[in-house]
């Protein structure tokens, strides 16, 4: 029963992070029609830039001491009593990174978040109005450059980030198993949940939220009643890159910074796929639900097992409902 | 120089070959792959044979995506599994019938299971369209690599360290140089691209082009979607199928990881570059798919005397000319190459009087 | 007939002509080429870009000392990203355009596979390769393919052995998804049961970004006294360490040769603390630093002094690049044993001289004297890793298998 229960809270941790890659190809395709098969590459770039800010930037000669380490006196002081991994040495760790964290992620919103901007500039709004299949292609043609680029700036050298939280280890009896985690993911969790909740309050409840509905709903009226769309259309890609910036910086901290993160695209297109394209609570619900049977998976049948779940989920329920589990249904006009 | 077409009959109409300039430059093409087998260095032999290899797989897409308008992201499972089957049929079958004999079974096993399996994978196309069915045919593929990998079927596939593939036999006379395989193969590819123009011009072409076109249209006019969606995923993957057989003839060891997403999404660039929905597009576009890398390489190597420490530059670069080909394509020349080249015999055809 | 000058002469120069026009004939090539797949991209580009240098390295030195029986030699090096299918176009592209060439380094366990049927007549080529895998040791089936060193499975046995030797129960086996990281499962699993060591746990990750948290837990849950990790290269190992060490495990972490890497060590023990403090596993090699005995170590510090300047090679170099130097400089054996003997340097020929290697003094690379068993050399330490010396040092004597 216990041994359920830790891969289950595993599964809704990794579940949490899928909804925040998802809600990125969701906000873009609501907004601008086109699905993103590049999103994870975006992502892959995300964590990049966090490495840059909060690794390679810090470690520069130029650069002041305590942005890579800050040690003030009361900082050494404490840690000198703890013993050596042990919760407190962990926050302790965590507070002398705080500076390189804070600057890494900045920096890679904001980078994220331009590079975002450009690509919607230069590559997808050229094409507005085009098929769907050449809106496709595109991404697919924006994967091989994304991931080329990438290679071609950093090394592809496998290297460790700071993680955004304390990392202390918890762990506690539950039905006579002890359930371990990671203090650190289960922060993660509750940002992506927060962040997923902000977007969804933001596209429910505010004007340029409305905006992006009124677009989804239909692009040319929207235009016709005074919505600047090439603005929802940036608009929605600066969301998506930024969330895409968070969701890349978490999963670098988790999974080690690596070429192969951008492949987390393809499994999270099948969950968005699964939930329903244009809704997000289908996401979300569809992450979760999928995280977990992932993590149920891992457990029972092992690593190479999980990596299909999303495909072969994706695949029954498109199946049985062609528009995902909350999706709604096109109507098309001969 | 031809100005115009008279056609008196329906049936001349419907030819093929349809003027003399066609049949001229067909002919012209055999020539040119005769002489390329005769003459032709292994290195140019080498390309030419993956070339054809990759021709048939995308003249199959080409059926799909380009005559009938679904979207395939996953066409290299229908390699794989043409591969696949090759392999395991000679395992079964292999020691009762005679070598020269087997060659020809397995590849039309490997093309009727490929066909099979198409049907199957073409099922979300009667209920999905577009973008749908893009993920899950990309989700098939996933799942065919994987089955493959897997330990249970280990003893046919090999499971993940691949499997020895066997040396074809053709009555008695045993392919086991390259040249012979050239030969082979680019007799297979003219066949195949071929028997696809001739099948456009039949009540099922036609069928294709009418679903292309408008879906729904096509079925108020009498046209059964699924019969024809599925048939067409089933004419695909039987090429992509035999694409695939004679990929494991060609090579001496096939590993699943071959046939990932790379491999499909190759496929789908080769004919987005060269035209989709034309008969040469295939042709153009995996010649330029397979060139452009090995032109990236040979000028890489001379700009940098093949310095090693530079190595590491040349795989992004040719992934990027990779992406870009694909983009710049879509943006400025969606119909592929094949509109450039009409374009310009057009405007050869009607000098000097207008472009 | 008398001989004067001129028949003499004459009929001496016709001897030349009929004894040594073969030999005139073999001694036209330019220069013997040694041909290289590295993975200087994709999940090992770390470790293909660290091993890249050494190629012109040994080149130069090789060719200062007089080449092979006086003709120079000549390195290439291509990329493959770690794809088969990559290397194999490499080779094939290598073997059609390069007149003399000598000896392929392949990059993977795939590549070796998917070449090995590839590889007769007119299309063989000796090979060594990055690979260790206990499939490639058959001389029988792959007769041109040899390992310079152990096999995964020989490097299991040995590690199991190690694990028996300190009293240990239970083992967890945690091992990349891929052909390199699940080779020596099945005999690994036999060797424990022989040895009496339960396996508790044998889990796939992903060759890299695996999914740390998750399989922590499993670990954790598993209670293994001891893991073997084996099918990474430069990430996954090290944070599975570190998230362990966080839970607080008393799990024994050890590692096979590319997890072994002191260059990788010392960046996690900068980057993410000491948790690497006796992390052991087993190396074929001497580590670089250990030169005092080995000739060929210092002839390389030598050169790597002025020719790496400024870069990580500069006094180290790391266990991967010494691999692939073992594996040349037992071609180079091969090569020069050939032609002392006047033979063509074939392919049959090499693999011939390869496969009879005995008592080879490496100059440095492995302890003891070494010979060539059944395509490997069966030789091996075990080391462990201080995070306050930041070396590796030995904890075993040098072992056979």
């Amino acid at each position: 029963m216990g041994q359920i229960l830790q891969y289950v809270i595993n599964g809704l941790m990794s579940g949490a992070i899928y909804a925040l890659i998802g809600v990125g190809i969701v906000s873009v395709y609501k907004a601008t029609k086109v699905v993103n098969f590049a999103h994870g590459y975006l992502i892959m770039f995300g964590a990049y830039f966090y490495y840059t800010f909060s690794v390679i930037v810090p470690g520069m000669e130029i650069m002041p001491d305590w942005l890579a380490s800050w040690q003030p006196e009361w900082l050494l002081a404490w840690k000198a009593g703890l013993p050596m991994f042990s919760p407190m040495a962990a926050v302790a760790d965590w507070i002398a990174n705080l500076p390189r964290i804070g600057l890494g992620l900045v920096g890679a919103m904001v980078c994220n978040t331009l590079l975002g901007l450009l690509i919607e500039r230069v590559l997808m709004r050229p094409l507005m109005g085009q098929s769907t299949f050449a809106m496709i292609m595109i991404t697919v043609g924006m994967i091989s450059i994304l991931s080329g680029a990438a290679s071609l700036i950093w090394s592809a050298d496998a290297d460790f980030v700071p993680h955004i939280s304390p990392n202390a280890p918890i762990r506690f009896t539950l039905f006579g198993t002890t359930i371990f985690l990671f203090g650190a993911d289960l922060v993660n969790m509750i940002i992506a949940l927060l962040l997923f909740a902000a977007i969804v309050a933001m596209v429910r409840f505010t004007t340029s939220g409305v905006a992006i509905r009124a677009t989804a709903e239909d692009q040319s009226t929207a235009y016709s009643m005074g919505i600047s769309v090439p603005k929802v259309f940036s608009g929605a890609w600066a969301l998506a890159s930024l969330t895409g910036a968070i969701a890349g910086a978490i999963l670098a901290t988790r999974n080690g910074i690596s070429p192969s993160l951008g492949l987390f695209g393809f499994s999270v297109l099948a969950i968005v796929l699964m939930g329903g394209l244009d809704s997000y609570g289908g996401v979300l619900i569809a992450s979760l639900v999928i995280g977990v049977i992932e993590a149920l998976t891992q457990w029972k049948l092992g690593g190479d097992w999980a990596e299909v779940v999303p495909y072969v989920a994706v695949l029954i329920v498109i199946l049985i409902r062609p528009h995902g589990l909350f999706g709604q249904k096109e109507v098309e006009r001969i | 120089m031809i100005t115009g077409n008279l056609k008196s009959t329906y049936a001349a109409d419907e030819q093929v070959f349809d003027n003399r300039n066609k049949k001229l430059f067909f002919a012209a093409c055999i020539l040119f792959l005769v002489g390329l087998g005769l003459f032709a260095n292994d290195y140019v032999i080498l390309m030419a044979c993956r070339m054809g290899l990759m021709l048939i797989a995308v003249v199959g897409l080409n059926v799909v995506v380009g005559y009938t308008g679904q979207m395939s992201l996953g066409h290299a499972a229908f390699v794989a599994v043409g591969a696949y089957t090759t392999v395991v049929f000679y395992h079964l079958v292999g020691p009762y019938f005679p070598a020269g004999i087997m060659t020809i079974l397995a590849f039309a096993v490997a093309i009727a299971v490929s066909a099979f399996v198409g049907l199957i994978v073409g099922l979300p196309s009667l209920r999905v369209k577009g973008l749908y069915l893009a993920v899950a045919t990309l989700a098939a593929n996933f799942i065919v690599i994987f089955l493959i990998e897997q330990d249970l079927f280990k003893p046919w596939t090999g499971g993940m360290v691949g499997t020895d593939t066997p040396t074809p036999n053709l009555f008695g006379w045993e392919l086991d140089t390259k040249r012979e395989m050239y030969a082979m193969i680019t007799t297979m590819a003219v066949l195949m691209l071929l028997f696809v123009q001739n099948l456009l011009r039949t009540r099922i072409g036609r069928a294709f082009i009418a679903i292309r076109d408008r879906d729904y249209s096509a079925e108020i006019m009498g046209i059964s979607l699924l019969r024809y969606k599925l048939l067409s995923f089933a004419i695909s993957a039987g090429y992509c199928g035999a694409a695939g057989a004679l990929w494991a003839f060609f090579f001496a060891r096939i590993l699943p990881e071959q046939f990932e997403l790379t491999l499909s999404l190759q496929l789908v660039a080769a004919l987005i570059v060269g035209g989709m929905g034309r008969t040469m597009g295939p042709v153009f576009g995996v010649i330029i798919i397979l060139l452009v890398p090995e032109l990236i390489k040979l000028g890489f190597g001379g700009l940098t005397g093949g310095d090693a420490s530079m190595g590491k530059y040349r795989a992004p670069l040719q992934e990027i000319a990779f992406g870009l080909l694909i983009i710049a394509f879509l943006m400025f020349e969606p119909l592929g190459l094949v509109a450039i080249t009409d374009r310009i015999l057009r405007a050869m055809n009607r000098w000097p009087f207008a472009r | 007939m008398k001989m004067n000058r001129r028949t003499m002469l004459a009929s001496s120069a016709a001897a030349v002509s009929v004894l040594g026009t073969p030999a005139l004939l073999k001694a036209a090539p330019k220069d013997y080429v040694i041909a290289a797949s590295l993975p200087m991209t994709g999940p090992f580009a770390t470790a293909g870009q660290l091993v890249s240098p050494i190629f012109k390295m040994i080149e130069v030195i090789t060719n200062a000392n007089g080449g092979i029986g006086g003709v120079p030699i000549r390195t290439t090096v291509d990329d493959s990203g770690y794809v088969p299918q990559n290397a194999l176009a490499n080779y094939q592209r290598s073997l059609a355009t390069e007149e003399n060439l000598v000896y392929y380094f392949g990059d993977s366990t795939g590549f070796m596979k998917l070449v090995a049927p590839e590889l007769k007549g007119d299309n063989a080529t000796l090979m060594g390769s990055t690979s260790f895998a206990s499939e490639l040791a058959n001389p029988a089936e792959n007769p041109y393919q040899y390992l310079s060193g152990p096999t995964y499975q020989d490097q299991f046995d040995i590690l199991l052995q190690n694990i028996k030797a300190q009293g240990g129960t239970t083992v967890a086996f945690i091992y990349s998804n891929t052909e390199f990281g699940r080779d020596p499962l099945e005999t690994g699993r036999k060797k424990a049961e022989e040895l009496g060591i339960k396996v508790v746990l044998e889990e796939a990750t992903k060759p890299q970004g695996a999914d740390i948290p998750t399989h922590v837990t499993k670990l954790a849950q598993s209670g293994a006294e001891y893991c073997i990790m084996h099918g990474y290269v430069s990430s996954v190992w090290p944070q599975l360490i570190g998230g362990a060490k966080q839970f607080g495990l008393p799990t024994k972490f050890m590692g096979t040769f590319w997890g072994m890497e002191k260059l990788i060590a010392d960046k996690v023990t900068a980057q993410a603390g000491p948790f690497l403090d006796g992390y052991s596993g087993v190396m074929p090699y001497r580590y670089f630093y250990d030169n005092a005995d080995a000739p060929r170590y210092q002839a390389y510090a030598a050169f790597a002094k002025k020719a790496f300047a400024g870069t990580p090679l500069e006094n180290y170099l790391p266990t991967w690049a010494l691999e692939g130097l073992c594996s040349i400089e037992i071609a180079l054996d091969a090569m020069r044993t050939t032609v002392e003997a006047d033979k063509p340097l074939t392919a049959d020929n090499l693999a011939e001289a390869v496969a009879n290697i005995k008592d080879w003094d490496s100059g440095g690379f492995f302890g003891p004297k070494v010979s060539m068993n059944h395509n490997k050399m069966g030789v091996g330490r075990v080391y462990s890793y201080s995070t306050e010396t930041k070396l590796f040092t030995p904890t075993s004597d040098w072992l056979t298998t």
